[in-house]
């Protein structure tokens, strides 16, 4: 009998140490606010000024000068779909349920902006300015209109990039 | 007697059930990248330090409203820097003092300070004042990057310098 208390003992212990763990490592990987809603429309913020800053940049000349905001654009890529946790839709949200009706795609679509990103970060560092032309061309539409077009409902009007 | 055991095995599955529930909050949110995290970092650092220079770069040429963008990546990458530094991640090509684990909490306010003053700079740069701006400029070096890598990093063999705007004149 004390034994068998014993070994209840026991398993309660480690289980409560596997829970403390958890939740140790849980409050390590809080990445903002709390709200997924006002951090994904942060980070999407970000990446648009980034993207207006690339094509200024571009349209001075400045090629190597898109690198770093490239690299900005493929690292925050990789936080987007955390911050669609299933059910984060509040009235300010602009997502599609598609978004979880069809996560695969979602998923890929994110990976997509991180690879476009990454290689128009690699045309930049290398110099290559027709290359970044050729890439920045497309962009609009292979990078960001193949998430926004199926998961995003469309703003009013166009955000137009600050000058 | 087998209350008690009822009892138990209530408390048992409660407990079962809590650690599976923040086992798994844990893991969908803890996954990084790659495996590797002193490569994940030095490519986050990297790019603070890509984006501190192009706001430099930007001041010189009189855009203070241009900064705001480079602050704001600053500001929300350093949200990300606490997880890509667990306990024990020192390696050769690694730059990291172990103090950072045996003062984690000066660590983590560190951090908390960097992005701080990287949305400071954010919002003076929104205002178009370059005055202004480049009074928040003037201290970032110390007051966000240097509370940090004095304490924490190890000092590179030679002060990087902001990548030139111009290739030296070799003649």
């Amino acid at each position: 009998m004390e034994l068998r208390h014993l070994r209840t003992g026991v398993i309660l212990g480690s289980l409560v140490a596997l829970a403390a763990v958890g939740c140790a490592t849980s409050t390590m990987t809080t990445l903002g606010s709390g709200d997924p809603v006002a951090d994904r429309q942060r980070l999407m913020k970000n990446n648009g000024a980034n993207w207006a800053d690339i094509q200024n940049k571009v349209k001075a000349g400045n090629v190597e000068g898109v690198a770093v905001n490239a690299e900005a654009i493929a690292l925050h890529a990789q936080r987007i779909t955390s911050l669609f946790p299933e059910g984060s839709l509040t009235a300010k949200s602009k997502a599609k349920p598609d978004i979880w009706h069809k996560w695969p795609e979602f998923q890929a679509s994110a990976k997509n902006l991180e690879n476009r990103a990454g290689t128009l970060r690699d045309q930049a560092l290398a110099k290559d300015a027709a290359a970044v032309q050729t890439t920045v061309a497309t962009f609009g539409r292979d990078a960001c209109g193949t998430c926004h077009t199926p998961f995003r409902v469309p703003p009013q009007q166009p955000a137009q990039p600050r000058s | 007697m087998k209350l008690r055991h009822a009892k138990t095995r209530i408390l048992l599955g409660s407990v079962v059930a809590l650690a599976i529930a923040s086992s798994a909050t844990g893991q969908s949110t803890t996954k990084i990248w790659t495996s590797d995290v002193v490569a994940d970092r030095q490519r986050l650092m990297k790019l603070n330090g890509a984006s501190w220079a192009d706001a430099q770069a930007k001041l010189k040429a009189g855009n203070a409203e241009g900064v705001a963008v480079n602050a704001e990546t600053m500001a929300l990458i350093a949200t990300q820097i606490l997880p890509l530094f667990p306990e024990g991640s020192l390696t050769d090509k690694s730059k990291a003092k172990p103090e950072i684990w045996q003062k984690w909490p000066e660590f983590e306010s560190s951090v908390k300070n960097y992005a701080m003053q990287a949305e400071k700079l954010r919002d003076a740069a929104r205002t178009k004042d370059l005055a202004a701006t480049e009074v928040v400029a003037k201290e970032f070096g110390r007051q966000a990057c240097g509370t940090c890598h004095t304490p924490f990093r190890v000092p590179p063999p030679q002060q990087q310098a902001p990548a030139p705007s111009q290739p030296p004149a070799t003649r």
